[in-house]
């Protein structure tokens, strides 16, 4: 059944690959049935219970097919399916042939060509066809963040997001040839006995780090996400990080890490998830915004492993397990959540044209749908109860707490942990606050956003796909419990226990009262509002004669105490001409944050690599005289050593 | 015997000096030529009775790289309308001098070498190393396309004394092997120049460096 299912979705995609460019209707049925399908599979594996695994005669340059779907990958690939799905929808609302004649139907086709590579990279148990599957995942990436091709901006992202993701894979390269070289065959299954191989896992933490934009190997994710189309967007972030995340939590649960692994993924997280907050509080630009909340989340997730893995190495304690349940059920919450954000900010782009914040503001009266949405992605990625976000971080702070009551040096390690965790989720409430204050509330700041319009049925229908989705995971998170029992029993058979643990079954009934109070306020606010009639009065405005839409509060104002904090490392540069005397010439006040790990190290030493390249291409003229001279020369030198040796 | 031998290579090295030194294309050709006739009657004299195929061989090789393939360059070099002039990038004085040195270099290496007794002590080791460095010389510091023919051939030339070393063992495989390839060669480059003529006007090498993508 699982198998058939798989199967479906798999001819399902290529054939949306095959049609996409011409029939939009098919290409969506079809999209839609993949997604579903491979979703239904996932679902069949996490509460059936048994994997999934297929091994054919057919051989694919020359390694025999290999597929598995065990209840790792199929968290995964449950959350492919529905943010695929659900992305799917909202193209066709926003992204129409009628506006985008020329990339609509390019978006198609490489839309179906990266749900069905990533569905391979989830299923294929042997490293060369996970290798050729991932490749054509990060190329089906490029042609859909470059979409628009005729933008610079596109473009640029696209090759940086084309560069960083080859540098990833260089290094996944040498790690599947290892494994190869040293097994004998490029088949992939549980080594955990091999202790040899430990030392290789950190060529898969940088390989896979890339891919998730794990700090400081997210150079590529701000802008990739920012210039993409919002479906694009949201499928890139709500699943295609989650492929490098997928490569960990494969990876380090079939082979032995070394002992420092988890320790550097647990640093590296909550850096991570405070600095990319960080970053995420100074930005104008509201999909810039999502994408560095992005790094925040995948720090918060490679807390979670790291201290799995540390759990895993000192007696299998059970906060281990906590933390990647925790990490796990984060994979699906940052999925449903981000995607709906980005879907949110791209109705947003949709409605006025613009991604800064700084043009935008009270959109909430003509897009109320779009307003709500985006408040309960807020509130869910902020982690706030009593929505989803809380459940998976309640988990890895459960984890962290039960750390620290343990004894010894993890415990004092998890306490900065818990901390930073505690940091990042109120950086994020303050990143959240402060986007949606700007876009939704007051009033609008200039021409674009004035004529605003709510989205259309098609894409709406996804967002609230996903709201629901967010909202079935907050009000009943018990409902996902089996599934992290049987994937954190896939990932170490210590920890298959399926018997919910208490405080989830407990938060439940928290979070359904809670959220049945809220409901209840904000019913008996409408009543009486609705009674007593809406009283409207100008706000107060310090006396001015003529205020203007203006003057508000501005993002950086917002984010400005806040981000002062970080300031040694946001680096933020200013430029600014005050108004003096009584006829002031122009006023000038320019503010930018620019990517530091990018601008600051990673761009010098791209540089410096550029500069040796095109001195050795020196060494390439044309002249085929110096040509004999190179192979005369290197001829003398062998023969010299011949003499020698 | 082993005299006339050495005799013959000898000759052959110092036609190598005269091919580097020699500023005009039709005497680095002659030079090539008479090098290939007398490079060509070695194995006769090498051999110690008579055999058919060997003297075969021999005939074939003197009237190739002696008469065909010198007259194919004339007939080339005419049809092209090519200065005779050679155009060198380095020098006649410096390729000499390098060509010299190359020889020394050549003799002294060659007493290094691990070779069998009765190779000791002919020239056939250094003629050929010698050789082999000379068409070296001349593809790398001349810039006609027909100059570099001729380098090509004074290459092949050292080669195929150094095979006369196997002609013990395997006599017509060595022969038959040598003049395929040589004929091979000259071949491809024949046609090469003919192509570069015809598509730049100009057989000057150093104006294909826009083809190197």
């Amino acid at each position: 059944m699982t198998g058939d299912l798989l199967l479906l979705s798999l001819i399902c995609l290529a054939a949306g690959t095959a049609v996409g460019p011409r029939l939009a209707g098919a290409w969506l049925a079809l999209t839609l049935a993949g997604a579903s399908a491979a979703l239904g599979a996932a679902i069949l594996v996490l509460y059936g219970g048994a994997a999934w695994e297929w091994r054919s005669a057919v051989s694919l340059g020359g390694e025999a097919l290999h597929l598995r779907l065990d209840a790792v990958s199929a968290m995964f690939m449950a959350l492919l399916g529905v943010v695929g799905g659900a992305g799917a929808v909202f193209a066709q609302g926003y992204w129409t042939d009628g506006e985008h004649p020329d990339s609509a139907p390019r978006g198609r086709l490489w839309w179906d060509a990266m749900l069905l590579s990533m569905s391979v990279v989830l299923l294929s148990s042997n490293g060369l066809h996970f290798l050729i599957a991932w490749e054509l995942f990060a190329i089906s990436s490029y042609f859909l963040i470059s979409l628009e091709r005729e933008r610079r901006e596109a473009r640029a992202a696209g090759w940086l997001f084309l560069a960083a993701s080859h540098a990833g894979t260089l290094c996944l390269f040498a790690f599947f040839a290892v494994l190869a070289g040293r097994n004998g065959t490029w088949d992939l299954g549980p080594m955990q006995g091999r202790a040899e191989l430990a030392p290789f896992f950190w060529l898969a933490l940088a390989g896979f780090g890339v891919k998730a934009g794990l700090f400081p190997m997210h150079v590529w994710l701000p802008s990739a996400h920012a210039s993409a189309p919002s479906h694009v967007s949201a499928l890139m972030s709500g699943m295609a990080i989650n492929m490098g995340v997928y490569g960990i939590v494969r990876f380090s649960g079939w082979m032995p890490a070394p002992a420092l692994a988890g320790w550097a993924m647990v640093g590296a997280g909550a850096c991570g998830a405070v600095l990319g907050i960080a970053f995420a509080l100074a930005q104008n630009d509201l999909k810039r915004l999502l994408a560095y909340c992005s790094v925040e989340n995948v720090g918060v997730i490679f807390m979670g492993l790291g201290g799995a893995m540390l759990g895993a190495a000192h007696g299998d304690a059970p906060w281990g397990r906590l933390l990647l349940a925790g990490a796990l059920l984060h994979v699906w919450n940052h999925g449903l959540c981000k995607s709906l954000l980005f879907l949110c900010a791209g109705s947003v782009l949709h409605a006025t044209g613009t991604r800064e914040m700084s043009r935008l503001g009270g959109l909430w009266r003509a897009m109320p749908w779009t307003a709500a949405l985006f408040a309960m992605g807020s509130v869910a990625i902020s982690g706030l109860p009593p929505l989803n976000g809380f459940v998976s971080e309640w988990l890895v702070y459960l984890g962290l707490f039960d750390a620290v009551s343990g004894r010894g040096v993890l415990g004092w390690a998890a306490m900065p942990a818990a901390v930073a965790l505690a940091g990042a989720g109120a950086l994020a409430l303050a990143s959240f606050v402060k986007a949606g204050a700007v876009v939704f509330l007051g009033a609008a700041r200039t021409e674009a956003a004035a004529p605003a319009h709510e989205c259309g049925a098609l894409m709406r229908a996804p967002m609230l796909a996903l709201g629901g989705a967010c909202a079935l995971l907050a009000l009943a998170p018990a409902a996902a419990w089996p599934a992290l029992a049987r994937a954190t029993g896939a990932w170490h058979p210590a920890w298959a226990d399926p018997a919910t643990p208490v405080p989830l079954a407990v938060l439940g009934f928290v979070n359904t009262a809670l959220a049945l109070c809220l409901a209840a306020a904000v019913g008996a606010l409408w009543a009486r509002v609705r009674v007593n009639g809406l009283r409207r009065a100008p706000t107060w405005d310090c006396g001015y004669a003529a205020p203007d839409a203006r003057m508000q509060y501005t993002g950086g104002s917002f984010g400005r105490t806040a981000s002062d904090w970080f300031s040694w490392i946001l680096l933020p540069e200013r430029v600014m001409r005050r108004p003096r005397g009584p006829f002031p010439p122009n006023t000038v006040l320019f503010e930018r944050v620019p990517e530091t790990v990018l601008e600051r190290l990673v761009s010098p030493v791209a540089a410096g690599v550029m500069r040796l390249a095109s001195g050795a291409r020196r060494l390439q003229h044309g002249r085929v005289q110096f040509y004999i001279v190179y192979l005369v020369g290197g001829i003398t030198v062998l023969a010299i050593l011949a003499l020698l040796g | 015997m082993i005299g006339s031998v050495n005799l013959l290579i000898g000759l052959a090295m110092g036609l190598n000096l005269m091919a580097l030194g020699s500023s005009r294309l039709p005497s680095v050709i002659r030079a090539m030529a008479v090098q290939g006739v007398a490079l060509g009657l070695l194995p006769l004299l090498m051999s110690e009775h008579f055999e058919l195929l060997v003297a075969l061989a021999a005939v074939g090789t003197v009237i190739i790289k002696g008469f065909v393939i010198p007259h194919l360059l004339r007939r080339a070099m005419r049809a092209a309308n090519i200065d005779r002039e050679v155009e060198p990038l380095v020098g006649y004085v410096p390729s000499l001098l390098l060509g010299a040195a190359g020889t020394i270099a050549a003799v002294a290496v060659t007493y290094r070498l691990p070779l069998l007794p009765e190779h000791a002590h002919t020239l056939l080791v250094p003629g050929s190393l010698a050789t082999i460095f000379t068409g070296f010389i001349l593809l790398i510091c001349r810039v006609k396309a027909i100059s570099q023919v001729c380098g090509y051939l004074i290459l092949e030339n050292g080669i195929y004394l150094f095979g006369l070393l196997l002609i013990r063992s395997t006599p017509f495989l060595v022969e038959s092997g040598i003049l395929l390839d040589l004929t091979v060669g000259v071949f491809v480059i024949g046609i090469i120049a003919d192509r570069i003529q015809r598509a730049f006007d100009s057989l000057d090498t150093r104006k294909l460096t826009v083809l190197r993508e």
